[in-house]
């Protein structure tokens, strides 16, 4: 378990999340300790409502656990403060929504140079460009989200996610708006540039699919994370 | 990463995203009220201070009421200056059977010592500087004695028992002062002519002038060595340091249009506050990504502040080029009212940018930088932190950046705080008078089905309504004020005048023309009382002697310093009323008595058994109050302040005055008059009301100016609120057709709620100007105004159809679009 944890890109340990509510606190998960490897491919699985969302926003320092901690590479994100945490999401990790997220007012070009901005990378329009063409969107850079489709705001989002070469990729239900067949070309998309870029990557999905392709797959149940 | 190389290329994409538009219209609209301001102020100002020897027409004058004598003349030869001498008076210029009550300016060789005339050959002519002053024989005279009396140059003109040629039009006459002073047109002639006109006697009303120039230490010491020996009514005119009451005139006007130009960012400001609001909540998931992509709490709030100070600064740079065009149109509005300017100052154009960065700094900032505190888990959870750009601190803001700006324009702390309380009082009256109506309307709408669907454009969405209302309201109670109001309060005015009141004076009557001019006004069937003015100087209450600075209101201050006319009468004029003590009989045996006005007594603190002494040509004059009148001034007849019984000013110097009410179309007489009595100073009521007003219009089509922008917020804040409710009303209007109404149904709803919601606002706004108009005349001018039942529907059809015009341009597209894309969008928000 030490070495696991030694090597790995992620890992929490004894990590809970109550919820103060109207009749009492709810306890939405407890004592969940993880371990994810580099280059693994993570899956998890469980029912709405469940905490699955939730999990994964500790995971990315989104937000911070009610107990335990959350370890990103060398930064412990429990121990640091918001601005901290952003500058470790900035320089570490990439994430793929379900509802895309892309900024209504940019075009695909923008969106994708939007993460090297922040960061003051150089260049940042030449690393998008490159993003675009290897998701297929060449062609469309100039395109503004509402004149691209579903399946193509999806592949903008994952061009986003990987352009600045996060070590981990976190995706939310990253097929959920999609139909089945361009779902399953994103899911293609997806496995190949993790493959390609060696990231490690964590998956909250209701897809069994998009599960099985996954190295390890874990369920949320109960407030606790098994094994399928 | 650069902030600022940043936040410009985020308003650069907001710009072509269509964000922000409104926003920067309402701060462009701001910056433009401001700076058209001051871009006037500021030229007028350089004008009149930047030439301030110019105007004076020389480094020092010496002025007088009485002729001067050599004296100082010989000590400014002495000291090696140049010197001149002019005379200014008043009187009629005759051009046959036609009168023009003229100033007119005699001057001698040297003049002007400094700054230039302009003149010209004919009314067009490009003006070019004049090689020295009018020949003897010749008079030059302004554009305005050609057009009203249709002159051309080379016609003759009478001047008091001379005959003049009308030689140059007088362009420009650098010493004719900065302001709003000359109501009479001018005329200049040769210091010479001046005795044969027979225009000057001994107690004539002429202001003499000594002008001087030359080296500094030299004007110096002639000051030094003739300021002592000057007696009463002569005193050294320095550069910048004459007029003080125009200058004041000045400062007063500049700071009522900086206060009304105000109302502009007023309401722009509910614009710019509605439309920020709709511009973070729909960054919510905007800030929420970037903070999920890295961006930290500080990248945030540096972005955003950067974007708003890009925006102050294209906004401030369109907005002062407009002021700039605004203020060349109010320039040629008061063409007639101001000398001409030099060329503007860079001033103004700071004025907008910083003006601009304090609004966005009130009325933006505030809200946009909220955004800073938006989870990064919002990306997950859509339900968080949507309310993080609301809160009480943004209002505080923006109060408080209305208030900087109104303390900055007004430069006075009390003036500022009432301001400030009348526009938030207005506001707020305008808003629950709003929330009143719209509540009404809900009720209606609940009773009767068949109005349902047409009231229901103002009753779905009551705050954005009432929100609408009170901007608009705002900006056309401005407007309505300034023209209807301010007609009805002059026709009050005028109605108070009696139909056969006097419309001509008569004044430097001298005591041995007084039996032939009361014959010749006897011939002409006309009934008059002539009465005798003696010019007398305030100096001692109950044997105290005072002095100007005795009292604190500036009126009585001038009271004091200046000399004014006394009277003596031998019965009470019809029109004067005894408030206390008694006034004397036909022949009184003792004639030393006064009697006082009521409100002038009141400002000395005087009262009946009160001594008053008056100094006349170094003479005293000290006698008890034994009465004191109450005077209906707008009667128009000659009244007087203080009066004596008759035989106490037997042996001082006096003029006599009379008035008399001459039909139109008689004007024969008025020839026949002033050629008779060349000396005497003939007054033409009307000319000068006509000029008043002419005054007060072109000052009120300036004002009226600002109020119209001030309504063109008000249409921005419209626009804002249709932005705001855009997507509801897409959803409505999608949803109505797919339910199968028809698309004139559709635009009748529209226009309905257009049309309302501007009636109410108008009827409002009318009923406030109307209200505000009593007030006024009650409290500031003392008047019976009736309120103008009209003002509330004038003001409901304006409203009405202004509102529906802009509100159905803007919002055409909904009725076009078909109903399923209009579902489609409305569901990608």
């Amino acid at each position: 378990m030490v070495d696991a944890a030694s090597a790995s890109v992620v890992r929490t340990e004894g990590l809970g999340m109550v919820f103060r509510g109207p009749d009492g606190d709810i306890r939405l998960f407890q004592d969940i300790d993880l371990a994810i490897e580099r280059g693994e491919t993570l899956a998890i699985l469980g029912a709405s409502g469940c905490g699955k969302s939730t999990l994964l926003g500790l995971l990315a320092g989104l937000d911070v656990p009610t107990e335990g901690r959350v370890v990103v590479g060398d930064a412990e994100l429990t121990a640091l403060d918001e601005d901290q945490r952003a500058r470790v999401r900035g320089e570490q990790i990439g994430f793929v929504f379900q509802a895309f997220h892309l900024l209504g007012g940019l075009t695909a070009l923008e969106n994708v140079m939007m993460p090297l901005e922040l960061a003051d990378r150089p260049e940042p329009a030449v690393a998008a460009r490159r993003a675009l063409e290897q998701v297929g969107l060449g062609e469309r850079m100039g395109h503004y989200p509402k004149q691209l489709s579903g399946g193509e705001q999806q592949r903008v989002a994952i061009a986003r996610a990987f352009v600045g070469e996060p070590r981990l990729l976190l995706a939310d239900e990253p097929t959920g708006n999609l139909d089945r067949a361009t779902g399953a070309r994103i899911q293609d998309l997806l496995f190949e540039l993790n493959r390609a870029n060696g990231t490690t990557l964590v998956v909250v999905t209701h897809d069994p699919v998009l599960a099985g392709r996954c190295h390890r797959v874990l369920h949320l149940d109960g407030g606790q994370l098994v094994a399928a | 990463m650069k902030a600022p190389r940043q936040g410009l290329r985020l308003l650069s994409r907001d710009w072509r995203a269509g964000e922000l538009r409104l926003l920067a219209t309402a701060v462009v609209l701001a910056v433009t009220a401001i700076t058209a301001v001051a871009w006037l102020a500021d030229r007028v100002a350089a004008g009149t201070e930047g030439r301030a020897a110019e105007l004076l027409g020389g480094d020092r004058a010496l002025v007088s009421n009485s002729e001067i004598g050599p004296e100082p003349e010989t000590v400014a030869l002495d000291l090696g200056l140049e010197t001149t001498r002019t005379l200014e008076f008043t009187s009629v210029v005759l051009s046959g059977d036609d009168t023009q009550l003229t100033a007119v300016k005699a001057v001698g060789g040297a003049y002007p010592l400094r700054g230039r005339l302009e003149v010209g050959d004919h009314l067009d002519a490009e003006p070019r500087v004049a090689d020295g002053i009018p020949q003897r024989g010749e008079i030059w005279a302004e554009p305005r004695v050609f057009l009203q009396l249709d002159l051309e140059p080379g016609d003759p003109l009478e001047l008091g028992a001379s005959t003049f040629t009308l030689s140059q039009v007088l362009f420009l006459e650098s010493d004719r002062g900065g302001g709003f002073q000359g109501l009479s047109p001018r005329v200049m002639m040769h210091l010479d002519d001046v005795s044969d006109t027979g225009l000057v006697g001994p107690a004539s009303r002429v202001t003499h002038r000594l002008l001087v120039a030359g080296e500094p230490q030299s004007v110096s010491q002639w000051v030094e060595r003739v300021e002592p020996g000057l007696g009463d009514g002569a005193g050294i005119e320095e550069p910048g340091r004459e007029q003080p009451g125009v200058a004041q005139a000045m400062d007063a006007a500049e700071r009522f249009l900086g206060l009304s130009a105000l109302l502009t960012v007023v309401v722009g400001g509910v614009a710019m506050l509605l439309s920020i609001r709709h511009y973070a909540a729909r960054h919510l998931d905007r800030v929420a990504v970037m903070r999920c992509l890295g961006a930290t709490q500080r990248q945030i709030v540096a972005l955003l502040t950067w974007k708003m100070i890009w925006l102050g600064l294209f906004a401030a740079l369109i907005g002062t080029a407009l002021g700039f065009l605004v203020h060349l149109l109010m320039l040629a509005l008061l063409v007639d009212l101001l000398p001409s300017l030099p060329a503007p100052s860079l001033r103004p154009a700071l004025v907008g940018l910083l003006s601009a960065q304090i609004i966005l700094l009130g009325f933006a900032v505030p809200t946009v930088l909220r955004l800073k505190r938006v989870p990064p888990l919002r990306v997950l959870r859509r339900d968080l932190g949507d309310h993080v750009y609301r809160g009480a601190s943004v209002y505080v803001a923006a109060l408080a950046a209305v208030f900087a700006l109104m303390l900055w324009q007004a430069r006075d702390l009390l003036l500022s705080v009432y301001v400030f309380g009348a526009v938030l009082g207005t506001l707020s009256a305008l808003g629950m008078a709003a929330g009143g109506v719209i509540w009404v309307l809900r009720r209606q709408r609940g009773q009767r089905s068949s109005a349902s669907l047409l009231l229901s454009g103002l009753t779905r969405r009551p705050w954005t309504a009432v929100i609408q209302i009170m901007a608009l309201g705002l900006g056309l109670m401005a407007l309505a004020l300034l023209t209807v109001v301010r007609n009805d309060l002059l026709a009050t005015w005028q109605d108070r005048v009696p139909e056969n009141a006097a419309n001509y004076f008569l004044i430097n009557i001298q005591d041995d023309e007084v039996d032939g001019l009361r014959a010749m006004l006897d011939d002409a069937g006309l009934e008059t009382s002539v009465y005798p003015m003696v010019r007398a100087r305030l100096v001692g209450i109950n044997d105290q002697d005072i002095r100007p600075s005795d009292f604190e209101e500036p009126r009585t201050r001038r009271l004091v310093a200046r000399e004014f006319n006394l009277s003596w009468l031998e019965r009470l004029p019809e029109d004067n009323r005894i408030v206390a003590g008694e006034f004397w009989n036909k022949n009184p045996s003792d004639p030393e008595q006064f009697s006082l006005e009521e409100e002038m007594a009141e400002r000395l603190g005087v009262g009946v058994g009160d001594r008053l002494a008056f100094e006349i040509g170094g003479e005293r004059y000290s006698a008890p109050v034994t009465n004191l009148r109450s005077v209906q001034w707008d009667s128009f007849n000659v009244n007087f302040f203080a009066a004596t019984a008759p035989g106490f000013l037997d042996d001082a110097p006096a003029t006599y005055i009379t008035s008399f009410y001459l039909p139109s179309g008689q004007s024969r007489l008025l020839g026949q008059l002033v050629r008779e009595f060349p000396s005497v100073t003939l007054i033409d009521v009307n000319a000068i009301l006509d000029t008043v007003r002419g005054i007060m219009d072109q000052g009120a089509r300036v004002v009226e100016l600002m109020a119209l922008l001030t309504l063109l917020s008000g249409l921005v804040v419209l626009l804002a609120a249709l932005q705001v409710t855009r997507e509801e009303r897409q959803f409505e209007s999608a949803l109505l057709r797919a339910l199968g109404a028809r698309r004139a149904l559709i635009r009748r709803l529209a226009a309905t709620e257009f049309l309302l919601l501007g009636a109410v606002a108008g009827l409002l706004a009318g009923a406030g100007a109307g209200t505000a108009g009593v007030f006024m005349a009650r409290q500031l001018f003392e008047l019976e105004y009736t309120f103008n039942p009209w003002l509330p529907l004038i003001g409901a059809a304006v409203g009405a159809g202004v509102v529906a015009l802009a509100g159905l341009l803007a919002t055409r597209r909904l009725y076009r679009v078909s109903p399923m894309r209009l579902l489609q969008e409305a569901d990608d928000g």
